[in-house]
């Protein structure tokens, strides 16, 4: 396409305006979509303004119930390389806090909990199963830590790679306690 | 009665799968691997589930994590597409025994048309002339005895074997006593099993296949033949109908013979029966593909029948509802395979990121692929990006369309094959219609490249 551009052909003006136009977008447009991903049920909320994408996520594990992750709307209708700001909703996930991560699901089938929420558990500890046409596979724990959700319920169908719980690190301050 | 399909496979055929769906009423769940999450049926299905990696042992060739996905996203039915599992009778049966519709043949015909000696013989039984070879060889002389009955020169093949995997020519006694040997344990070592026999080899060949349908209720049809002789390393890039190659008479009783044959052995749903022509005219069935082909639009551009849509149909235990009578063939059609490959380096796959995509158009032109502008082809599976199939009321007219319609398509970011067939179309033994299967093996794609730059 004629108006398809890579980043690095665009001129000092242009870049000018992207810069432009992030700002304003942080400023104005980025804690509108924070606000409203907090009071609706959404896991992540994404609408265009012209040229402009801008999808805000909210961070895995801090929703009542994230979206099925595959749904991805068709790249072809995204702005080609055109500017993309990504917020994250929070700073939960970055330097600030303990280290969290996602057991995934090893196969798609039917979930069966194990563990609740609050439980502490080692690197490798089985914290749930999936049920492949009646052999249960282990979802097991990424690292040493507290599981601090687990999001499908029992019975659900989920899909290889899924997310399936939450896991926070201990922090690395030996604080045997932890924040659970 | 189907009302929901999990789509188990990829690429343009998952894509396809989809359109029959949806033009049935049907809903429709693909089913992908990680390295297919922003795949074209997924992106557009009215569900998608991932059912394991990019390694299709782990994913579209697992049974268990196909089914499984089936039954969490509520569906009752399973498209197997082509190639993956889609011929694997263990895998239909037990689809069976999950309360879920194979679309397909049933397992047991799919078991009674698996080993191609067996069915071989068993067509045969119904009228189909088969290649003169032997049985199962025993020790040295009595191979030598086989062959000479056969007749020079021999094709020695695995019994087990397939994909033309361990096949060796042999045009003397001597030639064969030397390489019996190395035959069984190279079949050993591939297939596990050193069983060999032996076939004619028929020098010049052209590949022709007839497509049939049958019903549940022993109801059957011929929808004529597609020509696919043009291959490189045995694998068809080119297919048109009607052949070139044979008379309206010839192609009339070699698809009445094929569809008789099938439906006397209970052969059931879409099926295509492949046959080696020699140059008398003569043709040898040598196996049957009981699935849905990539060079099934090339048929619809002729009869005007959805065969996608007609195999859910049977699947789901319909009659066919129309006779022999009612299926037309009009015209000619063309299906070029655009596959990410160089020609001009032995055709070396390729993957990468479709920077830019022109797909053609116009009358008689038909373009079913999985390419968009942005789509990342994965390294992990085969080359196949689309198949661009053109129509004509004469084949002088489908050739004309055809280069136009390969001149307008532009696919940039991955190297395709568009030049091969562009030089094809302008080649003299094309053009006239007499080639056979060796003919871009046996001169080279770099010299078909070359001519056509001189033309």
């Amino acid at each position: 396409m004629p108006d398809q551009q890579r980043p690095g052909d665009r001129s000092a003006a242009q870049r000018a305006e992207d810069h432009g136009g992030i700002a304003r977008l942080a400023d104005a447009l980025v804690p509108a979509l924070v606000a409203r991903l907090a009071t609706a049920n959404l896991g992540e909320v994404e609408i265009r303004e012209g040229d402009w994408h801008v999808r805000v996520r909210r961070p895995a594990g801090s929703g009542p119930r994230r979206e099925r992750p595959h749904r991805a709307t068709l790249p072809i209708v995204a702005a080609p390389s055109g500017p993309s700001a990504s917020h994250s909703g929070s700073s939960a996930d970055k330097s600030a806090g303990p280290r969290q991560e996602v057991a995934a699901s090893p196969t798609v089938g039917m979930f069966k909990p194990g563990v609740p929420a609050g439980t502490r558990v080692r690197a490798g500890d089985r914290i749930a199963t999936v049920d492949l046409l009646g052999i249960a596979l282990d979802v097991v724990a990424p690292i040493d830590g507290l599981v601090v959700e687990v999001y499908p319920q029992a019975g659900d169908g989920v899909e290889y790679g899924e997310e399936i719980a939450l896991v926070q690190g201990d922090p690395p301050t030996a604080n045997p306690a932890g924040e659970g | 009665m189907v009302s929901r399909i999990l789509i188990a496979n990829r690429g343009e055929i998952a894509l396809r799968v989809l359109r029959a769906c949806r033009t049935l009423g049907i809903e429709a769940v693909v089913a992908y691997s990680e390295a297919d999450r922003t795949s074209l049926a997924a992106l557009l299905a009215d569900e998608a589930i991932c059912i394991g990696p990019a390694d299709a042992r782990r994913s579209y060739l697992s049974a268990p994590a196909v089914i499984s996905a089936a039954l969490v996203t509520g569906c009752d039915a399973i498209h197997p597409g082509y190639g993956f599992l889609s011929e694997d009778d263990a895998f239909a049966d037990a689809v069976r025994a999950h309360g879920l519709t194979f679309i397909g043949p049933s397992s047991q015909v799919l078991e009674r048309f698996a080993s191609k000696e067996e069915v071989r013989r068993l067509l045969a039984a119904h009228g189909l002339p088969t290649i003169p070879g032997s049985g199962l060889l025993g020790d040295e002389a009595q191979a030598l005895d086989e062959a000479a009955r056969v007749g020079y020169p021999v094709l020695v093949k695995p019994s087990a074997g397939g994909g033309g995997k361990g096949m060796r020519m042999v045009r003397s006694a001597r030639e064969l006593a030397a390489i019996l040997p190395i035959c069984r344990s190279e079949a050993r070592a591939a297939f596990g099993d050193d069983a060999l026999y032996l076939e004619r080899w028929l020098e010049d060949n052209r590949h022709v296949e007839v497509q049939v349908a049958v019903d549940r209720y022993g109801h059957g049809v011929h929808l004529w033949e597609r020509d696919c002789s043009i291959q490189r390393r045995h694998q068809k890039i080119l297919e048109e109908s009607p052949s070139p190659a044979m008379t309206a008479a010839g192609r009339r009783e070699l698809a009445e013979r094929a569809v008789k044959a099938v439906v006397a052995a209970g052969y059931e749903n879409v099926g295509t029966l492949e046959f080696l022509v020699d140059s008398d005219g003569n043709a040898y069935f040598i196996e049957i593909n009981c699935r849905i082909q990539v060079e099934h639009p090339v048929t619809e551009m002729l009869t005007g029948i959805d065969l996608v849509a007609m195999q859910i149909r049977i699947a789901a235990g319909e009659p066919l509802g129309f006779t022999q009578a009612d299926v037309r063939q009009d015209g000619h059609a063309i299906e070029f395979r655009i596959n990410a490959e160089d020609p001009a380096h032995d055709f070396r796959p390729g993957a990468g990121t479709i920077e830019r995509l022109n797909t053609p158009g116009g009358p008689g032109v038909r373009f079913d692929s999985h390419a968009y502008t942005g789509y990342e082809v994965p390294p992990y599976y085969d080359s196949l990006l689309g198949k661009l199939i053109v129509w004509g009321p004469t084949r002088e007219m489908a050739i004309a369309r055809g280069k136009a319609a390969l001149a307008e398509l532009v696919i940039e970011g991955v190297t395709t094959n568009v030049a091969i067939h562009l030089a094809l179309l302008e080649s003299e033994p094309f053009v006239s219609g007499r080639f056979t299967t060796n003919l871009l093996d046996r001169v080279g794609a770099a010299a078909f490249l070359a001519a056509a730059e001189r033309t």
